[in-house]
């Protein structure tokens, strides 16, 4: 097996780091008011980095061979996009109709 | 054909495209497949949540910094286990170890207080089919959905063990380790997108 990952000790601990600061960022938006659109854009894409940190820094992504980072983002997050992007508006279509 | 041929050489065989080991290559499709069914549960969870007309109050219902202890422990033991496979990489298996047997405390740690915050919401009044704050379909999607997760955890804390105890008798290789590291990863992950639609939004 070859072994692309050349990613140092100290840069999980950095990454932790980030991790956490980016979950205590999190709890205290939170707990701050903000437009409730706002808050969800800004949750989503602390949200989208905290996972991009783990995959590619804790689980290689990043130095992976882009035949296989491309089969995990096409793979995983596209099709999971499809699948929001297929039952988001039908949920509104019933809340709608609850709504009547 | 000058265009062509690089991937004819790469992909026509008696080749490793993804230039990884088997192992690494099957681990992460079933990170993929399993993945999807996690994206499945939280689009369920979106679905039901946008058309209730009364949904819970996540204030109400949890208790923020308890579930903000449990991301700590389980951050935490992501950062062991990639510590716990940098060193095997490198030739310390003691140092791989102990990251090992951390990793676990962690898992361990995270098991016993999702146990507790279940027992607390049981107590509450929270069952599969009702709960007493809002939509009765919060209960299905918040047990169903940790549950799973969790029980993800439960066979990461069993892997962890049997790792453990093989790589200290000099039985597993560092391939063992890396997979178990992108197992344990893999539950974090999930955790990130749990914690967020959960408990936050």
């Amino acid at each position: 097996m070859t072994d692309h990952a050349d990613i140092g000790l100290k840069t999980y601990w950095v990454t932790w780091g980030i991790l956490l600061g980016l979950t205590l960022l999190m709890i205290v938006l939170d707990q701050t008011p903000m437009a409730r659109q706002l808050f969800v854009v800004v949750m989503l894409a602390a949200m989208s980095v905290k996972a991009t940190l783990i995959a590619g820094t804790f689980m290689h992504l990043r130095a992976e061979r882009l035949a296989l980072m491309l089969m995990v983002v096409v793979g995983l997050f596209v099709t999971g996009a499809i699948l929001f992007g297929l039952i988001v508006p039908d949920a509104f279509r019933i809340l709608e109709m609850n709504s009547r | 054909m000058e265009t062509t041929a690089p991937i004819v050489d790469r992909w026509g065989g008696g080749t490793c495209p993804f230039d990884a080991g088997w192992k690494k290559v099957m681990m992460w499709s079933f990170i993929i497949t399993d993945g999807l069914l996690f994206a499945g549960f939280l689009g369920g969870y979106g679905y039901a949540r946008t058309m209730a007309t009364v949904w819970p109050d996540q204030s109400t219902v949890f208790t923020l910094p308890f579930i903000a202890a449990m991301t700590f422990v389980l951050i935490s033991s992501s950062a062991t286990m990639a510590s716990a496979v940098w060193s095997a990489q490198h030739g310390q298996r003691a140092v791989a170890v102990r990251y090992v047997w951390l990793t676990l405390v962690g898992a361990v740690l995270f098991l016993g207080m999702q146990a507790y915050e279940w027992t607390h919401l049981i107590e509450a009044g929270a069952t599969l089919s009702g709960n007493p704050w809002g939509d009765a379909l919060f209960g299905a999607y918040f047990f169903v959905t940790t549950g799973f997760h969790g029980s993800h955890v439960l066979i990461g804390a069993i892997v962890l063990l049997v790792l453990g105890i093989n790589l200290a008798r000099g039985r597993s290789t560092t391939e063992n380790v890396e997979m178990a590291g992108l197992y344990w990863h893999f539950v974090d992950l999930v955790w990130v997108f749990i914690f967020t639609c959960f408990y936050l939004l």
